[in-house]
This record gives structure tokens, sequence and C-alpha cells, in this order.
């Protein structure tokens, strides 16, 4: 495989667009871990809410859609998560533009993309509630199950 | 000859560009961008193929001279050949 391999950050100042995988899990159902192609175009103006921005967490690239807009910087959650980011302006490096999802190719101006994207932000309070909820009812179930798991192996 | 799998083939503005998905990409960061030749050939290789039949297939896309398009196909297949990216 070729060996002089350049930063996201590299290719983005270079040719002002990056396009490689996904990784992670926090843009699902949008974009699935290493199936899907994102395309980035560098950052030329500030981003606006709804945007999904690339921005760098130490050496980490992180893709979350913006949800407002602050004097300074942004504040950004991802699709799958329940917890949000203050981003420093000089963080975000660059905007996603277009994505293939499977094989079909999206355009961030695309209708069917934008109104999936305001479903997304208009249920996350819901959809928020029956995750945690969900989540804690699990978690209280395992846990007498696990006790009683190591009481019975003790008693044998 | 056939290109590994774990690469797909995108249009993006009317570059063509190979991405890596699925387990390959935890091991090759990159993107490779192929002229309309470049595409033809990756696409032809997606299945296994002899670099004869790939230089007919050429021929008969392109109407190319054929002494051509075999130096050309031939340096394809050492640079793809090269980088590890054959089966």
């Amino acid at each position: 495989m070729p060996e002089n391999v350049k930063t996201i950050e590299e290719v983005l100042l270079e040719t002002g667009k990056y396009i490689g995988p996904t990784v992670g899990t926090s843009m699902l159902p949008m974009l699935k871990n290493r199936r899907d192609t994102i395309v980035v175009k560098a950052k030329t103006e500030r981003l606006k809410p709804l945007d999904v921005a690339l921005y760098k967490r130490g050496n980490l690239y992180i893709l979350h859609r913006v949800l407002k807009v602050t004097d300074t910087g942004y504040i950004i959650r991802g699709d799958n998560c329940y917890y949000d980011e203050i981003v420093p302006e000089e963080d975000v490096i660059g905007v996603l533009t277009e994505f293939f999802r499977k094989k079909t190719h999206y355009y961030c101006t695309d209708e069917k993309y934008l109104k999936y994207v305001k479903k997304r932000i208009k249920h996350y309070k819901s959809r928020r509630f029956f995750v945690l909820t969900w989540r804690k009812i699990v978690a209280g179930v395992k846990k007498p199950i696990k006790w009683i798991l190591r009481w019975d192996k003790r008693k044998k | 000859m056939k290109i590994k799998s774990g690469f797909v083939l995108r249009v993006v503005g009317g570059e063509n560009v190979v991405v890596p998905v699925g387990e390959m990409s935890k091991t090759f960061h990159g993107m490779i961008n192929l002229n309309e030749t470049g595409a033809f050939l990756w696409r032809f290789f997606s299945e296994e193929h002899t670099v004869e039949e790939a230089i007919d297939a050429l021929c008969s896309e392109y109407e190319a001279d054929r002494e051509q398009v075999e130096a050309d196909v031939n340096r394809f297949v050492d640079v793809l050949t090269r980088n590890g990216f054959c089966e």
C-alpha cells in the first residue's frame, strides 16, 4: 500500500475536498461505520445550523451536526448522541456536502435529506427520553441477574 | 487478475475516486483518483479478467491504438500490483 499518506486536514488544505470512509456510530442512522463514504469541503465561511461539521479534537476528526451557532463557535451533536459539545470556530475545518449511503449518492442540499434532518432534530427529546430510559431498564435488569449468577456460582 | 475487495469507486463532481470500505478502511487510509480510463479498468478488474481481456475491452470501448492501449494497461496493472491492490 502507498506510504505517503496525508492527514485529512492536509488534504483539505491542498485540494479543498476530502473523500473518505465513515468511522464510528455517532451519525447513525445516516452514516454507518466503515460502509458509507463522505465528501467534505474545506470550511470557507461560518457554518449554519443543521450543517454537518468536520472538526478536530486532539488527533481525532469528528463529524457531527451543528445545532446552534454561537459568537465563538458552535453547539454540535452527533445524530446518534445524547450530549452536546461546545466546539470553537477554529477547530472546525470542513463541512459535509455530499455522502454515499450504501450505493445512493446524497447531496446535503437534497430536499429528502433536509426533511430527514429536520425530523431527526425535532424528535431528539422524545428519542433521548426513550433511549436513556431503556438503557436504565436494561441496566436495572442486568444487575440482579449478575448477582444471582454470582451467588449461584459461590453456592456450587 | 482481480482487484481486492474492500474498495468502492465513487464519482464525485465528475471525478472518479476509489475509497476503502469495511475492514480495508482500517489499514488503507487514503483515496485514489482515477481518470476515465483508470475508472474503466478499475471496474473491469473488479471481476476476474486477464490483462489481454482488458486490452481488448479498452480497444473496443475507446477505438484507440492497440500499442498505446497495451502500454497504458500494463502501466496501470503495474501500479495496482506494486501497491498491493490485486488479489
